[in-house]
């Protein structure tokens, strides 16, 4: 068990920044997963933890250890690949009992060790095949298997759920965070799906360019952005951005609308962020605006109303039981209370 | 003519054209397999029915053919060509795969350059180096020249099928804690094992039927077998019975070599990444 500590890594390819000179300090048996879009530097921050990637610059500790010049296998980390990273001519057993092997833990204790690690992700059925003969999840709980087989001091998974089906993610999913909180082992998870963020986190670093946005809990990522592009990663259906400006207290849409009060100064450009669940959808007449429905979906748990406003697209949330159709006119309240500011220019938020 | 019948008539071109390559290729092998077995008064005459003899194969191994010394030889040469051969080979072919290396495209280019150049061009040079250094008319010299025909060949086709193992995988066992030593014998030689097999086995062949070196370079103590053919010429012309015994004394091993290839070519070709 241990902390991970980066210090100023910056990893470049000629001129392409992978990793721009970024810190972060990851504490002892924390959950914490780096999230953004691809080639944001995420899975390359942590392969440079693992020691498959030399950084350029900077300083990686886990523990108290300086571990910059650590072979991978020196570092005490176990590691769960996007592709698995199987051994497809050893059985599931070899394959979990391989880090112990190659370690040199005795015999007699490898046998234990790998049916206990085989049952806590369900596998013990399976010890004799090869890989070849398992589905995708099941080969997905192998390399989990491998990794908890040891205790290491850090857990790294890169993507471990991204080549699943989509239902079998959902399970995966809180498998992973059961295990997670029965292990109690430092843990760095990149992804790029910000539900897998938000549900399996302690924190969450949200990064782009190779530039860390925002590090802070699932609740502040999601409440509280630090800026345009958090705003617009984290949430399902992403957070509505609507171009306008700021005048008398009020926010006033490119296209002239005076839509909602806002308690901030006067500016010529802003974008107001709100999120579907905070607006309400009402009868005509009966909200703040009058808009017309562009489309209509019904998604069983609740629905979900694309409205035209004026040159954009808003999406709102709906009760379950709302049917409405398409260019249907609804009134739309925003909640006051959550709404967010943004300046265009230098895509910070501008505190209310 | 409809399209189903053009369709039919092109089959049978094909199939015509199949037979005519096969006949071209095959009749001569059928040719000296037969001619083995018959007595020298048969073998000029073209039949297909005569009383087989094995007495031919007796010839060949006595005086003054001695064909035995020579099958010993070619046997020497390309077992030590192979031993040597594929380690060093895989170890090239892994640094090509896996590492970045200064200038790689280009070494690899040279390396495969050097087939390029016509065996002829340089046999002489070879030949005044053996004679300075001692190397010629022995079984050192010849496994040398072999190592340097069979080499480049056996470093891009190995290289191919490391390639073709996932990088993950071997990441994986780095971080399991393996050195990049354990990760290749533990890892990447298992799993490329159907790929070295077929090296191992082309760069047999190749040094087995090599020819134009060995003519020029060994003359008594270290003649190969291709060579020893050259052995059967008499006063009264080209005993065809004996160099056909020869002949088929060269080419069972490849038999077996060639059928041994197809099984595993398949698995190397199918071995297929975990995903």
């Amino acid at each position: 068990m241990a902390e991970i500590r980066l210090d100023n890594l910056t990893k470049r390819w000629g001129d392409f920044v992978g990793v721009d000179n970024q810190s972060l300090h990851i504490r002892d048996r924390e959950f914490l997963v780096l999230l953004g879009p691809s080639g944001c530097g995420k899975t390359t921050t942590m392969r440079m933890i693992a020691g498959l990637e030399e950084p350029t610059a900077g300083e990686i500790r886990i523990g108290d250890r300086l571990v910059n010049d650590d072979l991978p296998k020196d570092r005490d980390v176990a590691m769960v690949f996007q592709n698995y990273g199987l051994y497809p001519h050893m059985t599931i057993f070899e394959n979990i009992a391989y880090p112990l092997r190659v370690r040199g833990v005795a015999k007699s204790d490898i046998r234990p060790r790998v049916e206990k690690a085989a049952e806590q992700v369900e596998l013990t059925e399976f010890l004799d095949r090869k890989p070849k003969a398992l589905s995708g999840g099941q080969r997905q709980r192998v390399a989990l298997a491998r990794a908890i087989v040891r205790t290491p001091k850090v857990f790294l998974m890169d993507e471990p759920l991204s080549n699943l089906d989509a239902k079998l993610r959902v399970t995966m999913r809180a498998e992973l965070k059961h295990l997670s909180r029965e292990l109690q082992i430092t843990t760095v998870y990149v992804t790029h799906d910000q539900i897998e963020a938000m549900t399996l986190a302690d924190r969450v670093a949200v990064m782009k360019h190779g530039v860390i946005q925002q590090l802070g809990t699932p609740d502040e990522i999601y409440n509280d952005p630090a800026n345009l592009f958090v705003a617009g990663f984290i949430g399902s259906p992403a957070m509505n951005l609507i171009d306008g400006s700021v005048k008398d207290g009020m926010f006033v849409t490119t296209g002239g609308t005076r839509l909602v009060k806002i308690d901030a100064q006067d500016r010529d450009a802003a974008i107001l962020g709100v999120r579907a669940d905070d607006m309400q959808v009402h009868e005509a007449g009966q909200g703040d605006i009058d808009v017309k429905i562009y489309a209509f979906e019904n998604t069983g748990e609740s629905t979900l109303l694309t409205v035209q406003w004026g040159r954009q697209r808003v999406i709102a949330r709906g009760d379950r039981h709302l049917r409405k159709d398409q260019n249907d006119v609804v009134g739309i309240s925003l909640n006051e209370d959550h709404l967010y500011l943004f300046d265009p220019e230098t895509e910070n938020r501008i505190r209310i | 003519m409809t399209g189903r019948q053009r369709k039919q008539l092109w089959a049978a071109v094909q199939t015509a054209l199949i037979l005519i390559a096969m006949f071209i290729m095959l009749v001569p092998i059928l040719w000296i397999f037969l001619a083995a077995f018959k007595t020298h008064v048969d073998v000029y005459q073209l039949k297909l029915f005569f009383t087989p003899t094995l007495e031919n194969f007796g010839i060949v191994f006595d005086d003054p053919y001695r064909l035995g010394e020579k099958l010993f030889n070619s046997t020497v040469v390309a077992l030590v060509t192979v031993i040597i051969a594929i380690p060093v080979a895989t170890l090239a072919a892994y640094s090509f795969s896996r590492f970045s290396m200064r200038g790689e495209t280009m070494m690899l280019v040279i390396i495969l350059a050097t087939q390029f150049v016509p065996a002829v061009v340089i046999i002489l040079p070879f030949f005044v180096m053996f004679r300075d250094i001692g190397l010629l008319d022995t079984r050192v010299g010849l496994i040398l020249v072999n190592l340097a025909i069979v080499m480049p060949f056996a470093i891009w086709m190995i290289k191919g099928f490391i390639d073709g193992i996932p990088m993950d995988t071997e990441e994986a066992a780095m971080v399991d804690g393996s050195s990049r030593l354990q990760v290749i014998r533990n890892i990447v030689l298992p799993m490329a094992a159907p790929g070295l097999l077929t090296s191992a086995i082309f760069c047999f062949i190749i040094a087995w039927n090599e020819f134009l070196f060995a003519l020029i370079l060994t003359n008594k103590n270290a003649v190969t077998l291709p060579i020893g053919l050259a052995l059967f010429k008499g006063e009264e012309g080209d005993l065809w019975n004996l160099l056909s015994a020869a002949g088929i004394i060269i080419m069972a091993p490849m038999f077996v070599l060639a059928l041994m290839i197809r099984k595993y070519f398949v698995q190397g070709m199918t071995m297929g990444a975990v995903r």
